[in-house]
């Protein structure tokens, strides 16, 4: 013990409580978007500024489109937040980000906000129910941004996010900044899990009418429970199904018959277990589970479980106080705490998810550590290859020519080297598919610059291949969207654009080979047409500029002898658009310069 | 032991949380809904089975089967014989080579049949979601309906089916646990019910015929839990016959079982809070199996053995597609060092073949232990491919056929010459690898003789081809033979002739090769085993021969004049 909550999550304790306060005032603001306050911080005088956004209970303000209400984010606003592994754009709560659209150009306008960030003041997002995702995006989208470096804390907020969402926020190393506080019992933060329906109209009509004051104490609805925590149950058993590594293949037949949620927690939860302590949970995984099982004990009357589930949605403001002044606080990081867990109320069952959820992150680490000993072996092997390139260099033909032509001892080396290198790549490509890598992996540094050093160096050899063997007539064109072109080097390609922030495909000075390949095969087929002559354009445009502006395509493809010097040496004047810088380029290598 | 436990890493045990998410969505609800319904009009029509298609949403079409109460109780515990149906032979595998079908779900079943062959062929058009679903006998229907369904469906088809049965009994012979087919079956069974181990013998040293296959979703008051090994389902199903009091009849209400069994998912009521567990799969297990019912303590008398559990656990967890990709492109990594071999033995004047039987390169060694992994990839692909049901085995092998034949047609050769050199007769029938003989068998069904302009193409390319019969050498290592045999002055008459005609046979067969461009043209360099046969046949055949067929004589030709010097070289028209 003796941790505090802030110590935790990274931020001062005197700031949770008046950050809760303002969230719930400005949760019910009709005439405001947003409340902002600043705090002064008394042990060191600083002072950090909330903005606390307004929220509202209208069901349609919660779900657009049923059964989930799911949209793509915008990438636009929130470049980060995809996968770069084919998992796509990360899917999200159309109403909530609707709602966050229509704050956005206020609050990009503020001038206390300006201030703060003038300042470099410390600013945090806070939302209280559904008011919590729009925190969210708020928080995000200044993070997409650079401009400042915001918290964003929340109690009692709904899902936003799909998977997706939450592996991107840990990617970047944002998900330490989101900090969510859920009672034990509150059924706002479960409702996302289950499809929109008669019930959650119910639930948030009840709210609606509470929060209002047009009455004071509405009747609560009834009959909600099992529907909202069944479908939330099941979202979670098929969760643990994974995390324990279930082979039966009915699954994925039974999942295809079930409308699962697409939401899941991101960022640190904090729960409140009723009884004055606190327990820290960054695990998702194990954030799911507890979300699910800390509900099951206690109450074997669904009716009182029900009253409770409604009644804890409102007591965030006072339960905090209590607990923040208790600071009875254990992190479930490190592997399930028995004593809290107990407060929780966890079954056996329980317990065995959260262990599953624990030893999921134990797999992953493991899963890099193996990884780990591969990019040495990754290292020594591209090192090897660079050599057969700078031998093949000497010969005049360069590696291209020469691994297509496999006439010598060294091309046939080189071929074992490439399958050997491929056998490493695909495996991590394959962990990487099914999340069994760290979330940050991708964002390694070390990590892009070997996938880039090995796109860059063998990808050539596997356009040679193909080529050699003349796939094109089996699988169409190398480069095709989804095509033959092994997923290896897309997901390095789009790890190194990420990293630079550069739009997807602008990279792809390692395909260099496959146009001009593919732009020969073309020709002989179709004549030279102005599609035609616009690639060779494009090609030659592209060459100069990865050759001369940023290096990142060595010089032996101007070698004399090889397949594209010849081929672009052969084609008809009016088709070049770059003759003259192109042959001095040639010259100079001819030269040695 | 308990050493060894720790540095391992800790599995899991998903039955509980695979029931749990089936029981807390409301696909339960949804296949149970319209079965009482149709019972009870069934009761009224006297009919022992019939059926009804609903729609609840434009998405989702719902087939349930109905069997009248006398049906399901009356002939059940006399009525486990099984009865051979060859209609549902396409089920058979390598381990099932007929199916039987329990006789009285088959009668229900043929009852309907002629109603059913309509339906089958419009629910197979549809674009959506199909439930099939049924208890008790109603149930086994339901089974048969998507067999029958599942084999006319193909990669077309957008019906994306699920059968869902409750209590229903044991319906046949065939396993299915090698096809994808098992995931399509999803058997709910209570531990009150008698009726699903009905026909299974009480003691668990008689051996039965049925077999279960799909998933079961087994559940007491307590709980439920999902299992799919066919062996532990058999253990389960005989336990809970065996302890069905006096094996009464009573019916069973699926509907407030599962009611039940999801209100307590949800609400459990005060309880024993949780413990960290130092062995979680078995902890989870017997906590799985209590909750179905069965007394932990007495595991042992029912035959269920927990390590073997996890110890089967275990090897599935190890295989995971990371682990396939890796494997993949190892092989393709001897796949290319194959070739290289070949390639080095070409620059020396040599097929690759001679090289490795004489065993001249140092190199030659390390191509034993590349053949064994590659053996061992393409024997374990094969085997998978030969235990799923025939349609379904078909389409997954045709996915790799192509690789597949290449090595086949890269390795085997090299099988023969270790076979050979060890002094072994009659390679092809005596010690033909199965796999082999399975990877040619498939490659002829899937592929259509060349046309004209195919021939032509492969003309220009047979320099850089494989020999196509992979049996090749195997002929020419016999022909060797009986040129001895021919020539040796002690061999009787007898043997003489039979190895005349033998050899004779092979010219007609190396010439047909030829004028396919099935064979590469290394086949000629000087050295190999098929020019030393050759001169030495040569010399025998020197003098006047019986008559023979054209085309030996136009072997005989082609190789006397040389034409196979220009074999294969592609500038020449």
């Amino acid at each position: 013990m003796g941790e505090t909550v802030g110590n935790l999550i990274g931020l001062n304790d005197e700031v949770i409580h008046p950050a809760a306060t303002l969230a719930v005032e400005a949760h019910n603001s009709q005439s405001k978007q947003f409340l902002v306050k600043k705090i002064k911080i008394r042990h060191d005088h600083s002072s950090v500024v909330v903005l606390a956004f307004s929220g509202s209970m209208f069901p349609d303000d919660w779900l657009g489109q049923p059964p989930f209400g799911k949209t793509k984010i915008d990438t636009g606003k929130f470049p980060s937040l995809t996968s770069l592994n084919d998992g796509g754009d990360a899917v999200v709560n159309g109403s909530f980000l609707g709602r966050f659209n229509g704050v956005l150009d206020k609050l990009s306008h503020d001038k206390e906000l300006k201030k703060a960030i003038e300042k470099k003041r410390q600013v945090v997002f806070s939302g209280y129910s559904s008011a919590g995702p729009i925190a969210i995006l708020a928080t995000l989208y200044f993070l997409e941004n650079r401009t400042l470096s915001p918290r964003c804390l929340t109690f009692g907020s709904p899902l936003l996010g799909d998977r997706i969402f939450g592996h991107a926020l840990r990617r970047e190393g944002w998900s330490d900044y989101f900090t969510h506080f859920v009672m034990k019992y509150d059924i706002i933060p479960r409702i996302m899990l289950s499809p929109s329906s008669t019930e959650h109209a119910q639930i948030l009509n009840y709210f609606k009418s509470k929060f209002d004051r047009k009455n004071i104490n509405p009747a609560p609805p009834s009959g909600f429970y099992l529907t909202v925590m069944g479908n939330a149950s099941s979202v979670a058993s098929y969760e643990a199904c994974h995390l324990m590594g279930c082979r039966n293949p009915s699954l994925d037949i039974i999942k295809s018959f079930i409308e699962l949620s697409p939401y899941r927690p991101s960022g640190t939860y904090v729960f409140c277990t009723g009884n004055g302590n606190l327990l820290v949970v960054k695990n998702p995984n194990a954030v799911l589970q507890i979300l699910i099982h800390c509900t099951e004990l206690g109450e074997s009357n669904t009716a009182e479980v029900e009253k409770r589930s409604l009644d804890e949605h409102s007591a965030y403001l006072s339960e905090l106080k209590e607990c923040l002044g208790m600071q009875a606080v254990v992190s479930l990081d490190g592997g399930p705490a028995t004593a809290t867990l107990n407060d929780l109320g966890l079954s056996p069952q329980a317990m065995l998810c959260l262990q599953a959820a624990e030893e999921f992150e134990n797999r992953r680490s493991r899963n890099l550590e193996k990884i780990g000993k591969y990019l040495e072996k990754i290292e020594v092997e591209l090192e090897m290859l660079r050599k057969y390139k700078e031998n093949a260099q000497i010969s005049g033909l360069g590696y291209y020519d020469s691994f297509k032509l496999q006439n010598e001892d060294d091309d046939f080396r080189a071929n074992v080297r490439r399958l050997e290198l491929a056998g490493m790549w695909d495996e991590i490509k394959e962990m990487l598919k099914e999340f069994e890598l760290p979330d940050e992996f991708e964002k390694k540094r070390e990590i892009i610059d070997l996938g880039t050093k090995y796109r860059r160096l063998v990808e050539p050899l596997d356009i040679a291949n193909f080529y050699r063997h003349s796939k094109d007539k089996e699988t169409g064109a190398y480069v095709i969207g989804g095509g033959p072109r092994p997923k290896r080097y897309r997901f390095t390609q789009r790890w190194l654009e990420h990293q630079e922030k550069k739009p997807f495909g602008s990279r792809s000075e390692s395909l260099f080979w496959a146009d001009v390949e593919q732009l020969g095969i073309d020709i002989k087929k179709k004549g030279y047409l102005q599609e035609i002559k616009d690639r060779i354009h494009q090609l030659e445009r592209n060459m100069i500029a990865w050759i001369d502006v940023d290096k990142s395509l060595d010089k032996d493809v101007l070698l004399e002898k090889t397949t594209f010097v010849k081929w672009w040496r052969d084609l008809p004047i009016e088709c070049k658009s770059e003759s003259e810088r192109i042959e001095k380029l040639i010259g100079e290598k001819a030269a040695g310069v | 032991m308990e050493r060894r436990r720790m540095n391992q890493v800790p599995l899991f045990s998903s039955a509980g949380e695979l029931a749990n998410m089936v029981i807390t969505s409301n696909l339960i609800d949804v296949a149970l809904a319209n079965i009482p319904e149709l019972q009870r009009g069934q009761a009224a029509l006297h009919r022992s089975v019939q059926h009804m298609v609903y729609q609840p949403t434009p998405n989702r079409t719902i087939v349930v089967f109905a069997s009248s109460p006398d049906s399901t109780q009356c002939p059940l515990p006399q009525g486990g014989y099984l009865v051979p149906y060859p209609d549902f032979d396409f089920l058979c595998t390598k381990e099932c080579s007929s199916v039987s079908i329990n006789g009285a779900a088959l009668n229900l079943f043929e009852s309907l049949k002629n109603h059913l062959s309509g339906l089958k062929t419009e629910l197979i058009a549809r674009d959506g979601q199909l439930i099939i679903t049924g208890h008790s006998l109603g149930g086994s229907v339901a089974s048969l309906f998507t067999l029958y369904l599942l084999d006319s469906m193909n990669k077309r088809s957008k019906c994306c089916p699920i059968c869902i049965t409750f209590g229903s009994p044991l319906i046949g012979d065939f396993g299915l646990q090698h096809s994808q087919w098992n995931s399509f079956f999803l058997h709910v069974v209570s531990n009150r019910d008698p009726v699903p181990g009905l026909f299974l013998p009480s003691s668990h040293t008689q051996t039965t015929a049925y077999k279960p296959f799909g998933t079961y979703l087994l559940c007491s008051e307590l709980g439920c839990a999902c299992f799919d090994d066919p062996d532990l389902i058999l253990k389960l199903l005989r336990v809970i016959s065996s302890e069905v009091a006096g094996g009464l009849l009573q019916v069973v209400d699926y509907g407030e079982i599962l009611r039940h069994l999801k209100k307590r998912a949800i609400c459990k009521g005060p309880r024993l809070a949780g413990e960290r567990f130092a062995d979680p799969f078995s902890a989870g297990i017997v906590m799985e199996l209590e909750t179905i019912g069965i007394d932990p303590t007495k595991l042992l008398q029912h035959n269920i053995d927990i390590r073997r559990m996890e110890a089967k656990a275990r090897s599935l967890a190890n295989k995971t597609k990371a682990f396939d990709a890796k494997k993949l492109n190892d092989i393709k990594k001897y796949m290319a060092l194959l070739e290289w071999y070949k390639k080095k033995s070409k620059d020396a004047g040599k097929g690759y073949y001679d090289c490795f039987k004489k065993g001249e390169f140092k190199r030659d060694i390390s191509i034993g232990e590349f053949m064994g992994h590659l053996n061992a990839y393409w024997e374990d692909m094969v085997a998978q491919a030969d235990r799923k049901p025939q349609k379904e085995g078909a389409s997954f092998r045709t996915s790799w056929l192509f690789a597949g034949t290449t090595y086949r047609r890269m390795v085997e050769p090299l099988d023969i010459a270790l076979f050979y050199e060890g002094g072994g007769r009659d390679y092809i029938n005596s010690k033909r690898s199965q796999h082999y003989k399975l990877l040619e068998q498939w490659y002829e069904e899937a592929v259509k003789p060349p046309t004209r302009e195919e021939l032509d193409s492969k003309k220009q390319k047979v320099s850089v081809l494989l020999t196509e019969d992979s049996c090749f050498w195997a002929h020419v290592e016999e022909a060797i033979l009986s040129c001895k045999s021919l020539t040796n002055a002690n061999s009787t008459p007898e043997l003489r002739e039979s190895s005349w005609n033998n050899l004779v046979k092979f010219g007609e067969y190396v010439m047909e090769q030829i004028e396919n461009y099935a064979v590469s043209p290394e086949i000629f360099l000087k050295d190999s085993c098929f020019m030393t046969w050759w001169r030495e046949y040569k010399a025998y055949i020197a003098s006047p021969s019986n008559p023979c067929s054209l085309r030996f004589i136009e072997f005989i030709d082609f190789m006397k004049t040389g034409r196979y010097g220009v074999y294969g070289r592609s500038e020449v028209p």
